[in-house]
């Protein structure tokens, strides 16, 4: 029997469509459907110039819209040939970082609920304002923040933001033990996620899954480390790995990965060298082709620009790593019950924004 | 399974092993045009690590199998398609796992023809991402397991991503 849960559940967050074909209570089958949120953002990019893109990208994920604004400027630096400023890259790197951890915490929200730990979701919610209200001091804004420029960011660093900061992580890395104390410390929780939602190594690789879920099952592979780009070759840190392969193994990676974070925002903060913080772009690309790649809270993130010398891009293409990991959802589905899919899929962290486009 | 499942190391190993690890980019472009002479064309390093070669489409598939299986590039990235005025052009981006390369492998096609071969054979990733071009820019990949529409509804005709369709705001 097909059942079809969406695009209207509490589960999907978001507007999809999870098809499960069940026998009883075991799941046999299962192919999501998407597209239901498709904004036609690759053909709108089209009819625009490149400055007024940067909002547009902000809307591609809610949860994590800086990463996608600083990935289209790195992606139309490369066309322009730019260079950024380092106190520019170290202010983006503060900034991704803290949204990161906003994003993860988004999710832990978000997962804590699915599996019945309301009160984890209170206790998040209310953690991830720091970092939003450190967002609001910088950016002005608090979910789309508009603040990548090309060859530098929009302001400068608002007074006393690198002590706020660091009061910021210390508090976070205090409520992060807190957290691991009420989840690892829940029977439920643990039973709903140690050995559930399988996705073994070589199926990971072989499905271009990408982001926690790939660094869950054991590969340690992070853009960040492995391909590094703006100043991360120069900040101290340990992508999070976990070779459980199941849910648990996601949320783990997850957790582990705020610590980092909250290690990259302290370092990127302390060393921030004086300087200029914005360059003078042109405002034409030339023809040719440009390619940024970033390590998005959900995944690989990837855009490739061409542009033909006038104001407008001649195409923008968007990899979203949400589009490509839930692909390989029925991997992770086949054999668990159907009470099993919140948490898979929970634990996937889905963005229809971004895999819709 | 066999020569694929030896490629992965046993736990606590850092990364998983490549034979491009440590290879420069000079080491790619030599081994593709060794095994494809007629069909490979145009190589440039755009700069580090990222490497851009042309392929022919006829050879689009043996090449990618070879790239797997012989040089490591084990996570296909994205695949775009751009329209040009005379041609379709799609764009691989393929990378390597615990290395820093990236190959983008661009093959075109015909205007009135405008079919490739498929490579969700090879990497399972490439599967939607096929269905997402099909749907919105029209390339037909051949042998796909399932190439239907994926984004847009199924009753839709067009193809929004193409320049003669007039939209976008």
């Amino acid at each position: 029997m097909w059942i079809n849960m969406g695009p209207q559940h509490p589960m999907t967050h978001g507007l999809w469509n999870l098809r499960i074909k069940v026998d009883g209570e075991t799941i046999v089958d299962a192919e999501p459907e998407v597209g239901y949120l498709h904004r036609g953002i690759e053909k709108l990019c089209e009819n625009r110039t490149y400055t007024q893109i940067i909002p547009i990208a902000d809307r591609l994920c809610y949860g994590s819209s800086l990463t996608w604004s600083h990935l289209y400027c790195m992606t139309v630096e490369d066309l322009m040939g730019i260079e950024v400023p380092p106190r520019a890259e170290y202010i983006r790197v503060a900034s991704i970082e803290m949204q990161r951890i906003a994003s993860h915490l988004m999710w832990l929200a978000a997962y804590a609920a699915d599996l019945g730990a309301m009160i984890g979701f209170i206790y998040t919610m209310r953690d991830r304002e720091v970092f939003i209200d450190l967002l609001q001091a910088l950016t002005g804004s608090r979910i789309t923040y508009n603040f990548p420029r090309f060859g530098g960011v929009a302001h400068d660093i608002p007074p006393n933001f690198e002590r706020d900061s660091l009061r910021a992580c210390d508090y976070m890395e205090k409520k992060l033990k807190e957290y691991e104390d009420l989840f690892d410390g829940s029977k439920v929780f643990m039973m709903r996620n140690q050995g559930v939602g399988v996705l073994r190594k070589e199926d990971a690789m072989n499905l271009g899954v990408t982001g926690p879920p790939l660094r869950g099952s054991g590969v340690k592979y992070d853009l960040r480390k492995d391909m590094p780009y703006s100043v991360y070759p120069e900040m101290d840190f340990e992508p999070a790995t976990h070779p459980d392969c199941d849910c648990y193994a996601r949320y783990r990676v997850r957790m582990d990965e705020m610590y980092e974070s909250c290690r990259i925002i302290r370092q990127a903060v302390q060393k921030m060298p004086k300087g200029k913080w914005r360059t003078v772009a042109p405002r034409n690309a030339p023809t040719g082709t440009g390619l940024g790649r970033v390590e998005d809270p959900r995944g690989e993130g990837m855009m490739y620009v061409v542009g033909d010398g006038t104001d407008r891009p001649y195409r923008l293409k968007i990899r979203s790593p949400i589009f490509v990991t839930v692909s390989a959802a029925k991997k992770m589905l086949v054999g668990y019950k159907v009470a099993d899919v919140v948490a898979i899929m929970g634990g996937l962290d889905m963005c229809i924004g971004e895999a819709d486009r | 399974m066999g020569e694929r499942g030896t490629r992965f190391l046993p736990e606590g190993m850092e990364k998983p092993a490549s034979r491009i690890d440590d290879v420069p980019e000079e080491k790619v472009i030599r081994s593709l045009l060794d095994s494809f002479p007629a069909t490979v064309t145009d190589f440039k390093k755009l700069r580090k690590g990222v490497v851009r070669a042309r392929i022919e489409r006829r050879d689009l598939y043996r090449c990618c199998r070879f790239l797997r299986d012989q040089l490591g590039f084990e996570h296909l990235s994205m695949i775009s398609a751009v329209e040009y005025d005379k041609r379709f052009e799609i764009v691989y981006h393929i990378s390597c796992y615990g290395s820093c390369l990236l190959l983008e492998l661009i093959t075109s096609t015909p205007k009135d023809d405008p079919s490739v071969d498929s490579v969700t054979s090879i990497w399972g990733g490439a599967n939607w991402q096929e269905r997402e071009s099909y749907d919105l820019m029209g390339i037909k990949f051949n042998n796909h397991p399932k190439l239907e529409r994926i984004l847009l509804p199924k009753d839709i005709l067009y193809h929004p991503l193409r320049k003669d369709f007039k939209g976008g705001g």
